[in-house]
């Protein structure tokens, strides 16, 4: 019978980086590996407190590198620990070579991405292409849009990943500055609600010497393609997963999250926002402004895009007469000249029988904020396209045009 | 609806909780009394170099704050200055909408300093503490010793003491909260480490009152 105990749920008032640091306390994570760099060190520095303070009970190693890092994180993985990692910008791409070995070997590391600008020149401002470039090596995916999602992400992404059926790594990711430095009210659970939906962590095949096992041998040619179909065919059955976790996050938490988009005054819209994270707060209020004055204009917040929610996209985009991506990325030389979230949208949309027109933005690049007046001269682009029955131009750089 | 914006300036490492304490306990005292408020450190300034200048920001409104993401204060409404050198070589004043306030932590008065204030016109006060002496009048010799260490940045590290305004922040807050009224002095009094400090600042501010015009 269960007993009634009182809950230990509180609410802080904590920016992302210290929500991420959180979240990896309440899922009493084994292994932390760090390496500094701005802006998610601050979450590395939250956990060295709270290892150093005897709250968390965890492995804490210093790499020499993001690369190091990385590296420990696999081996660590491989043993079976709950691992914790993360980094921001050029710190994510110099550990490039160890996203695919890490997924190849299913490994459900976890790393916390706080956006930051790729030099040149060291630019401290968040743009999503950092992690938006490893987007192909087989980790799960996923912008949050503050720090409370922040923290609710972790939790079911280490659920997802660990699941049995899934087995691959997570890279949950938030904006550095927007949502990694600007303080929210965040519940955090009880520990007693965790333990329920986050159980202890058990590798199926982890190295232990009385128990031999080979990982990552060196193999045939013959040998590649029935490996990497495996890791393609886990990525799609981590679609039904993901739905299962989020719906038993939200029976146990409270907090119910669409795991693919969030619609906002989307009813009757004929123009929306295709986004992914912490903008999507400003994005709200400019909407809001713009309904009041009759605007037909809505938002379509991705939040998981890896896997792709191809059927999803297509369904929810379709509904509308034009679509502007906002992108917060650099696609140099990619589809629209612009940024990588065109591309995927526009293919999710091919075989829709009403397709809208699809306009791409660079806005929020380097680090900017896009402020509410950006989100109006967005809009009557879309609004003129819409107009028009074709774009202009498919991609726009907001700020340096009339 | 009303909407204000306070702007910190302070140097980094030696004088950056101060800082960050004026902004923070002004926050959790808006909060308390019901208003939206924001507080939070300059992105861009951190991480925060010995002596460098650092800006901390906060925002109140009686309705929910709509430019969360903006990471500068753009008008500032009241400027606060933590070490009184930094009145000359940073323009501080910029963005300020004409009625501002400026608080000074110096034991020069508000007649001597305002010649070295860019674009004072727009003030409707000039309000000097001399807060160094009031919280301690060696806490700079205290501080002397760590200029020598390698402390790289205080972006994220464990703060020296979780009290908040132990030193010169209680009476710059003092000023603060007395010449504008910002949040009631009776919220933010209890949270005031240094309570004498905070005390003796509300009877010893100089005060110069101005008639601001448009910049």
């Amino acid at each position: 019978m269960a007993t009634v105990t009182e809950s230990k749920k509180r609410t802080v008032r904590i920016n992302g980086c210290v929500a991420s640091a959180q979240a990896a306390k309440y899922a009493d994570v084994d292994v932390i590996t760090a390496y500094p760099i701005r802006p998610y060190t601050a979450t590395m520095m939250a956990l060295a407190q709270m290892v150093a303070n005897g709250e968390l009970d965890a492995e804490y190693i210093v790499a020499d590198s993001e690369h190091s890092q990385l590296s420990i994180a696999h081996g660590a993985a491989s043993s079976g620990a709950r691992v914790f990692t993360g980094s921001s910008g050029v710190g994510v791409q110099f550990a490039y070579e160890l996203y695919s070995p890490i997924s190849g070997s299913r490994m459900p590391v976890q790393m916390m991405i706080a956006d930051r600008t790729l030099d040149p020149p060291g630019d401290f401002g968040s743009e999503h292409t950092d992690a938006l470039s490893t987007r192909d090596m087989g980790w799960l995916m996923g912008w949050a849009c503050d720090a409370q999602e922040a923290f609710d992400n972790h939790l079911m992404a280490y659920r997802i990943g660990e699941d049995p059926r899934v087995l691959l790594p997570q890279m949950v990711c938030q904006d550095g500055f927007f949502v990694s430095h600007i303080t929210s009210d965040v519940e955090l659970p009880d520990p007693g609600q965790v333990n329920e939906f986050l159980p202890p962590y058990k590798h199926p095949y982890p190295l232990d010497p009385r128990h031999p096992v080979s990982h990552g041998p060196q193999i045939m040619p013959e040998q590649g393609p029935p490996l990497q179909l495996e890791r393609a065919r886990a990525m799609e059955d981590s679609m039904a997963v993901i739905e299962e976790v989020h719906d038993e996050f939200a029976n146990i938490f409270g907090r119910r999250y669409d795991p693919w988009v969030e619609e906002f005054m989307t009813d009757g819209a004929d123009v929306v926002f295709f986004m992914q994270g912490g903008h999507a707060v400003t994005a709200r209020f400019a909407i809001q402004h713009m309904r009041d004055r009759g605007v037909k204009v809505g938002l379509v917040r991705l939040r998981t895009i890896r896997p792709y929610p191809t059927d999803r996209v297509q369904e929810v985009l379709s509904k509308f007469k034009v679509v502007g991506v906002i992108e917060t990325n650099m696609g140099l030389g990619s589809v629209s000249s612009g940024g990588v979230l065109y591309a995927e949208a526009c293919a999710a949309l091919y075989e829709s029988q009403q397709r809208p027109l699809v306009v791409s933005f660079m806005a929020g690049m380097g680090g900017e904020a896009i402020v509410l007046k950006e989100f109006y001269w967005m809009t009557e682009k879309m609004t003129e396209a819409q107009k028009r029955g074709k774009i202009e131009k498919r991609t726009h750089w907001v700020g340096f045009e009339e | 609806m009303s909407y204000t914006e306070l702007t910190v300036w302070t140097r980094g490492i030696i004088m950056d909780k101060e800082g960050r304490d004026i902004v923070n306990s002004i926050s959790a005292s808006a909060r308390i009394e019901g208003k939206y408020a924001q507080a939070m450190e300059n992105y861009v300034d951190n991480p925060d170099r010995t002596n460098a200048p650092t800006r901390k920001y906060f925002r109140v409104s009686d309705d929910v704050i709509e430019n969360e993401l903006t990471y500068e204060n753009e008008q500032p409404n009241i400027v606060v200055l933590v070490e009184g050198t930094m009145v000359k070589g940073w323009d501080y004043m910029r963005g300020m909408p004409p009625g501002g306030t400026l608080v000074i932590n110096t034991h020069y008065t508000p007649e001597y300093m305002i010649r070295f204030v860019p674009g004072a016109e727009r003030l409707a006060q000039l309000v000097c503490v001399d807060a160094a002496h009031l919280a301690d009048h060696k806490w700079l010799y205290y501080r002397l010793g760590e200029l020598g260490l390698d402390r790289l940045s205080t972006e994220g590290a464990a703060e020296r003491s979780k009290a908040i305004a132990p030193d010169i922040a209680a009476p710059l807050i003092a000023a603060v909260v007395k010449t504008t009224g910002i949040v009631k002095m009776e919220t933010i009094e209890p949270m005031i480490a240094n309570k004498r400090a905070f005390e003796m600042a509300l009877d010893q501010l100089h005060i110069m009152k101005l008639n601001p015009v448009a910049a």
